[in-house]
């Protein structure tokens, strides 16, 4: 007599191996979710369509209606020898310990990640997009490029000039005398009082600002 | 990468239409499982009948190897599914009291919704009783407003409570939801001498 198999027990052990193979196989690391996700977003980095003007981050800096996060992905010496005020140095690696609060943000929030060039900032933009799609953007040619339009000359060696850009490797290239981190002149420029500069707006905020003034 | 925002991609009628083919199908399968009925509902609150129990469980399980294993071959993005939020004592409160409700009432707020389509009259003075009550709390929530918004744990899912990664965690819900159909049958049997009927 041939035996019947009970279908309970056949949807049973469906269910037993299938969640047996899901804890073997695991779920995606940033690595690998940013793989997924590249065919989407990739764009955006090649068309440099979130890589800001150091103008336009002094802008969003100075801009009370927007909640600006600025993560400095550098190492400790380099924040120590010169960041931008409001800034906050993070790992790589610690970027999975923000994500409750970025999945917190608001709809008026901007992220923007800042290396010394562009390698690391890039790195941790695409982990901050697997993490949990923020509104992220990237500082363009990152702190050297930074201190190319904003450095005081008075607070670096006299062979305080403009890093190149051409060749970026992810070290920074203004020398400075002291570190002084966010007490350097340049870490948060007058707006108002440093020569204007031409950009291309990027930033585009998740719901429209209502500015108001005076009684309104 | 899902979730797909279905209006942008069928416009806004396409996306209704989706929306009824789903609640057709739900609708379906919950009347056909019993669900549109007080007495099978309340009937498994006394392992007199567990169908409804094992419906609702496997189609937890399911949905979440769905969900999960849709996530790990990243055809999903887990971090845009809405999770609901967590406040702890409020919502052990609330589910001592949506408990007693169910039991007291025979139905959860949809099922009674089940059983309206049904035309059955419990339900709707369930229905109705269920919106009177919403508006009740509605007007008097402000009175408790501080524990309203207490113990507030955000986003917050098994997998962070136990720090345990969410494969093994669904594994170990497999095997709870199995283990308790197997536990509930043998309760079932001893106390009434019988099974669900096949």
């Amino acid at each position: 007599m041939k035996a019947r198999i009970n279908p309970r027990v056949l949807g049973a052990g469906f269910l037993l191996a299938a969640s047996g193979a899901l804890a073997l196989y695991g779920q995606p690391d940033l690595e690998q979710k940013w793989a997924y996700m590249a065919p989407e977003y990739a764009s955006r980095l090649e068309y440099r369509e979130v890589y800001i003007d150091p103008a336009e981050l002094l802008h969003l800096i100075n801009d009370d209606y927007i909640d600006l996060i600025i993560y400095d992905v550098r190492n400790e010496r380099d924040w120590n020898m010169f960041h931008l005020v409001d800034s906050e140095r993070i790992d790589l690696k610690d970027l999975p310990s923000q994500r409750k609060r970025l999945r917190g943000l608001s709809e008026l929030s901007v992220v923007v990640v800042v290396s010394n060039d562009e390698i690391l900032a890039t790195r941790a933009w695409k982990r901050l997009l697997a993490l949990a799609k923020p509104n992220v953007y990237i500082l363009e040619g990152g702190i050297n490029h930074w201190l190319n339009v904003y450095g005081v000359m008075g607070d670096e060696h006299e062979s305080h000039g403009t890093a190149s850009l051409a060749r970026p490797d992810g070290t920074l290239r203004h020398p400075f005398k002291l570190a002084l981190g966010a007490r350097h002149a340049a870490s948060r420029p007058d707006e108002h009082r440093v020569a204007h500069r031409e950009y291309t707006e990027k930033v585009k905020l998740l719901k429209k600002v209502k500015k108001a003034g005076g009684c309104d | 990468m899902a979730p797909y925002n279905l209006a942008a991609a069928l416009g806004a009628t396409g996306s209704y239409l989706v929306y009824l083919g789903i609640g057709f199908c739900f609708g379906f399968i919950l009347e056909s499982s019993g669900f549109g009925d007080s007495r099978k509902l309340a009937a498994q609150f006394y392992f007199r009948e567990l169908r409804v129990l094992k419906v609702m469980f496997t189609a937890i399980v399911v949905a979440m190897l769905l969900v999960f294993w849709s996530s790990a071959l990243g055809l999903l993005d887990y971090g845009d599914i809405m999770v609901k939020e967590t406040w702890l004592w409020p919502g052990i409160v609330g589910g001592l009291v949506m408990g007693v409700g169910f039991i007291l009432g025979g139905y959860c707020p949809g099922t009674s919704l089940v059983s309206v389509a049904t035309l059955k009259v419990d339900g709707m003075f369930f229905l109705l009783g269920h919106v009177v009550g919403v508006l009740a709390f509605g007007e008097t929530v402000g009175y408790i407003n501080e524990f309203w918004n207490s113990s507030y744990m955000g986003r917050f899912i098994l997998p962070d409570l136990l720090g345990l990664d969410t494969g093994v965690v669904a594994f170990l819900v497999v095997c709870l939801a199995l283990a308790m159909f197997l536990g509930f049958g043998w309760v079932q049997k001893r106390i009434y001498g019988r099974g669900d009927p096949e």
